[in-house]
C-alpha cells in the first residue's frame, strides 16, 4: 500500500510519526511557560502521535516524577485550555527527565540509552532551551555521540532559540558547528514570531490576493513602520538582556523577519526553500544600517535609548539602571529605532522605520503600511480637515488581524471627510481557537517543515546588517540616552522619522 | 435569544427592511464587539422543531459576527412576516416554492451560501442546492435526502452532519494507517466492529473504510448496539489477534486508542472528544469550501448497500 488512503479528504491537518522531544533546559523559564503549555495544547488539539515522549534534561536535580510536576504546575499556571486533566495526565506519563551536565559525555550515553527505551524515538527532535553559550557544548556532544545522526527509518532534528549568536562571527561558528553534525535540513532555528498566524497570514494576503501586490511598491507605498512595543521591563531576564539589548534581542531576529516579509518579491511556490530565498533576497536588500566610510554616523538611521523610571500601565516602574541585577553603569538599549532602506526596484527610497522597545505606553506589535496620497487633493478646498493617507495595518500582537484605515465622505450636505477603519480579526472571525505560536512551530518540526524557521544564511545576513552597530556603539563612551518609562522612546526617535517630515503612527 | 420560535425575542421586520434591521443591530452591538468579517450565509432550513437549536447555534456565530443566518421552516404562508435579531433572519411556514426566492434575496453577496439541511421537502433541497455553494445535510430520518443528494453531487458541494462528527474518529483510524507495523497487518484483518446508536452513522464509516482500503475476502463489518448517549461509542478494525481500537471512555470525555499488530510494540494515547455543540461543528463545516470526495465514495456505497439489501 503506497501513501495511507484514509487521508484521502479528510479534513484534518496531519499528525507527526512517532516523536521523542528532548528538551535541553527542561527547568528554565521557556519550557516552563512556553513549550509545556504548547505540547499540552497540541495534545487537546489531538495533533501528538500516539508513540510521543518527552524528555526533559537540565542540570537541576530532578526524578521522572519531579519533571511531571514541574508539567503540571506549568498547566496550571500558563495553558489557557482546561486546567488538570485526563489529557494531562496521559500526556504526562510519557515525560520523563534526566538531570546532568552538559558538558558530560557519558550523560549523552545515558540519554542514547534511555532513547533505546522509549516508544516513539524513531523521529527525535532536540529542543535547545538554553543559554546560547551552552549551544555549542551540546551540539558537538550531540555528534561526537552518534545522536544527530538518524537511524534507517528515522529522523534526527534540532530546534535552536534565539539569540543565534551575539554577532556575525559567532553565528557563523555556531552555523559551522551545527553543520558539523546536522544538515541544515534538520536545524530549525525558532523564531517565535513566524509561528503567529498574522505573519503566517502576511504570505496569503499578499499573494493569495491578486489586489494587493500591484500596489506593494514605491510607486504607492510611502513608508512602512514596523513596531514591536513591550510595557513590561527587563523583569528577572537581567543576566541574558545585559549581555543582549533590544538589537539583538529584538531587530536582527523579529523585525528583520517582519521587514522581509514585507519585503520579499513573491516566491514561485509555497514550499520552504522558495519563500525562504526571497527573504534572503530581501535582506540582502538592506542599505548597511552604519555608514563605513566615515566614523559610524555619516547618516543617523539609528537610535538607542534606555529607560529610566516612569509610570507604566497604571503603575510607577524604577529606571533599567535599578532593575535588579543590572549593572548601575549599564549602556545597555532598551530601546531602538532604525530607517532602513531596501536597493531594490520595488522599494528603492521607501523607508523601512523600525522601533522596538521596553516599558512603551503598550503593548503592541504591528507593521504600519503607509500609502502615498492621491496625486491631486481635489477635497483640500471643499473639505476643511485635511486628507489621512491610506493605511493598512497588520496586526501581529497581541490581537492579531488586518486593518485598513481609508477616507471617506461624513453624511451631510458638506463636503467632509473622515478617516474609518476596517476591521478583520483572526480570533472571532473563523471561529475555534487561534493556536500559539510555539503549539504551530513545534508541530511543524516535527512534521519537517521549515518554511517558518530561519535559514543559517538569513541569520548570518542579519547579524552582518547588525554587528556594524554594536561595533560602533561599542567604541562610544559615556552615558546612553534615556527615556522615561511609559513614553514612546526618546526624542531622538522622533527626530528620525520627522527629519523626513513623517511621524510615528499613534498607537 | 434565539428567534426560532414567534414567542421569543426578536424585531419583525417587513422584508424589505431586514437588511437595515440586521445593520441597525450590529451598529447597536458594535459598542462591544466592533471588529467584524463576515465569511459566508448559513441558511437552516427544516420543521421548526428542529431549528431551535439552529438558531441558537447560529445565534452563537453570529454574535461573533462572522455569518449571516437565515432560518426558514417550511408551511403555507406566501409571505410571513421575517422576524430578525442579530445577524439572523427567521420566516417561519414559507411555502416551499418561495423558498429559494427568499435566499436569493436575503443572502450575503458575494460571500458563499452554505444550506443547513435538517429536512422538508426534497424538492426545495434541488432548488436551494443550486444556490448554495456547500450544503450541509442534517436530517432525522437521512435515507431519503441522501438519494437525492446523491443526484445533486455534481451542482454543491455536499456533506452530512454525522459525516462531520466522524471526521475525528476517521482521523485517528487514518493515523493508525501511517505505521507502517499496520499498512503491513492489513490484509491480515477480518472484521471491523462498530459499537453506535446511530446506525447511520456506523454505515458511513463502515463505508468509508471500506472503500478506501482493500480488505481480503471476507472481511465484514459488523454494527453493534453502542450506548444511548452517543452516535458511536467504539471502532475495532482486526482480526482474532490484533486489533486497533478506538474506544470513548466513560465520561465521555475523550476516546482511547490503542493498537497491537505484529512487529508494534503497542501504544495506546487518549485523545480529547472534539467538541460536540451544534455551533462547534457548524464552525468546523463552515471551514470546508471543496467537494468531499470521500463522503460522496461513502454515502454512494450506503446506498449502493442498503439497495442491494433491500432486493
Amino acid at each position: 500500500m503506497s501513501g495511507n488512503p484514509l487521508h484521502d479528504g479528510l479534513r484534518l491537518e496531519p499528525t507527526p510519526g512517532p516523536t521523542t522531544l528532548v528538551i535541553f533546559g527542561a527547568s528554565g523559564d521557556l519550557t516552563k511557560r512556553k513549550l509545556l503549555p504548547a505540547l499540552y495544547h497540541l495534545a487537546h488539539r489531538g495533533r501528538l502521535p500516539a508513540q510521543f515522549a518527552v524528555i526533559g534534561i537540565a542540570r537541576t536535580p530532578m526524578d521522572d516524577e519531579g519533571f511531571r510536576t514541574q508539567f503540571h504546575d506549568a498547566i496550571n499556571e500558563f495553558a489557557s485550555k482546561a486546567p488538570w486533566d485526563e489529557i494531562a495526565q496521559s500526556l504526562a506519563s510519557r515525560m520523563y527527565y534526566l538531570a546532568g551536565e552538559f558538558d558530560d559525555a557519558g550523560f549523552y550515553e545515558r540519554l542514547s540509552a534511555r532513547l533505546k527505551e522509549i516508544d516513539g524515538a524513531e523521529g527525535v527532535l532536540f529542543y535547545l532551551a538554553i543559554p546560547p553559550s551552552v549551544y555549542g557544548t551540546v551540539i558537538e556532544h550531540l555528534g561526537s555521540s552518534g545522536l544527530a545522526a538518524a537511524p534507517d527509518k528515522g529522523w534526527r532534528r534540532i530546534i535552536v532559540e534565539k539569540p543565534f549568536g551575539i554577532d556575525l562571527a559567532s553565528a557563523r561558528e555556531l552555523n559551522q558547528l551545527a553543520h558539523k553534525h546536522f544538515s541544515e535540513e534538520q536545524v530549525y532555528r525558532i523564531d517565535h514570531y513566524l509561528g503567529k498566524e498574522t505573519v503566517q497570514n502576511l504570505l496569503v494576503f499578499r499573494f493569495g490576493n491578486g489586489m494587493f501586490e500591484p500596489v506593494w511598491n514605491r510607486r504607492y507605498i510611502d513608508h512602512v513602520q514596523i513596531t514591536a512595543a513591550e510595557t513590561v521591563g527587563v523583569e528577572h531576564r537581567a543576566s541574558y538582556y545585559e549581555g543582549s539589548g533590544a538589537l539583538r534581542d529584538m531587530v536582527q531576529n523579529h523585525l528583520m523577519q517582519l521587514l522581509a516579509l514585507v519585503a520579499m518579491e513573491p516566491p514561485i511556490a509555497f514550499t520552504a526553500e522558495s519563500v525562504r530565498d526571497r527573504k534572503m533576497d530581501a535582506l540582502l536588500a538592506v542599505q548597511p544600517l552604519v555608514s563605513t566610510d566615515g566614523d559610524g554616523w555619516a547618516r543617523r538611521d539609528i537610535v538607542r535609548a534606555q529607560y529610566g523610571s516612569g509610570w507604566v500601565s497604571g503603575s510607577e516602574v524604577p529606571g533599567y539602571l535599578s532593575e535588579p541585577n543590572v549593572n548601575p553603569a549599564s549602556t545597555t538599549e532598551t530601546f531602538v529605532a532604525a530607517r532602513v532602506y531596501l536597493d531594490n526596484w520595488r522599494w528603492a527610497g521607501v523607508p523601512f522605520y523600525l522601533r522596538t522597545g521596553k516599558r512603551l505606553p503598550k503593548r503592541t506589535t504591528e507593521i504600519a503600511i503607509q500609502f502615498r496620497r492621491p496625486p491631486l487633493e481635489i477635497f483640500r478646498r471643499a473639505s476643511q480637515t485635511p486628507v489621512s493617507p491610506d493605511l493598512l495595518i497588520i496586526n501581529v500582537q497581541p490581537d492579531e488581524g488586518i486593518s485598513l484605515r481609508f477616507e471617506a465622505k461624513l453624511p451631510g450636505t458638506r463636503m467632509q471627510i473622515a478617516p474609518v477603519m476596517m476591521n478583520f480579526r483572526y480570533g472571532t472571525t473563523f471561529g475555534g481557537e487561534v493556536p500559539e505560536a510555539y503549539e504551530t512551530l513545534l508541530l511543524d518540526a516535527m512534521l519537517g517543515d521549515t518554511t517558518l524557521f530561519a535559514r543559517h544564511d538569513f541569520v548570518e545576513a542579519s547579524w552582518a546588517l547588525i554587528t556594524p552597530v554594536l561595533e560602533s556603539w561599542h567604541t562610544r563612551t559615556g552615558p546612553i540616552p534615556t527615556y522615561e518609562a511609559g513614553e514612546w522612546g526618546p526624542e531622538a526617535a522622533n527626530e528620525l522619522i520627522t527629519q523626513d517630515r513623517r511621524r510615528w503612527r499613534t498607537l | 435569544m434565539t428567534i426560532a420560535q414567534p414567542a421569543e425575542a426578536a424585531t419583525e421586520v417587513p422584508f424589505t427592511k431586514i437588511a437595515e434591521a440586521m445593520a441597525q443591530r450590529v451598529c447597536q452591538d458594535s459598542a462591544a464587539s466592533p471588529m467584524r468579517a463576515l465569511v459566508a450565509t448559513v441558511v437552516a432550513v427544516g420543521p421548526p422543531e428542529r431549528l431551535v437549536d439552529a438558531a441558537s447555534a447560529l445565534q452563537t456565530l453570529g454574535d461573533a459576527g462572522t455569518v449571516r443566518g437565515i432560518l426558514i421552516s417550511e408551511g403555507t404562508n406566501q409571505a410571513p412576516p421575517p422576524r430578525v435579531a442579530g445577524n439572523t433572519v427567521a420566516l417561519h411556514g414559507l411555502k416551499p416554492e418561495y423558498i429559494d426566492n427568499a435566499v436569493g434575496a436575503l443572502r450575503l453577496s458575494s460571500l458563499p451560501t452554505v444550506v443547513w439541511w435538517r429536512g422538508g421537502q426534497p424538492d426545495t433541497l434541488d432548488g436551494l442546492a443550486r444556490l448554495a455553494e456547500r450544503v450541509i445535510l442534517d436530517a432525522d430520518d437521512p435515507q431519503r435526502t441522501w438519494e437525492r443528494a446523491s443526484r445533486l453531487f455534481e451542482d454543491s458541494a455536499f456533506s452530512d452532519m454525522r459525516w462531520a462528527r466522524l471526521t475525528q474518529w476517521r482521523a485517528l483510524m487514518a493515523h493508525f494507517f501511517d505505521m507502517p507495523e499496520v499498512q503491513a497487518a492489513c490484509t491480515s484483518f477480518t472484521r471491523l466492529e462498530i459499537h453506535a446508536q446511530d446506525r447511520w452513522s456506523a454505515a458511513l464509516f463502515g463505508a468509508w473504510m471500506t472503500t478506501a482500503i482493500r480488505f481480503g475476502k471476507g472481511f465484514s463489518v459488523r454494527v453493534t448496539d453502542g450506548a444511548d448517549d452517543v452516535a458511536i461509542e467504539g471502532i475495532e478494525l482486526g482480526n482474532d489477534e490484533h486489533q486497533l481500537r478506538l474506544q470513548l471512555n466513560e465520561r465521555r470525555s475523550s476516546i482511547e486508542t490503542s493498537v497491537s499488530v505484529p512487529g508494534h510494540r503497542g501504544a495506546t494515547r487518549l485523545v480529547p472528544l472534539t467538541d460536540q455543540a451544534l455551533s462547534h461543528t457548524l464552525t468546523e463545516e463552515l471551514r470546508i469550501r471543496a467537494r468531499d470526495a470521500a463522503f460522496e465514495r461513502g454515502l454512494r456505497a450506503v446506498l449502493a448497500e442498503r439497495s442491494r439489501a433491500l432486493r
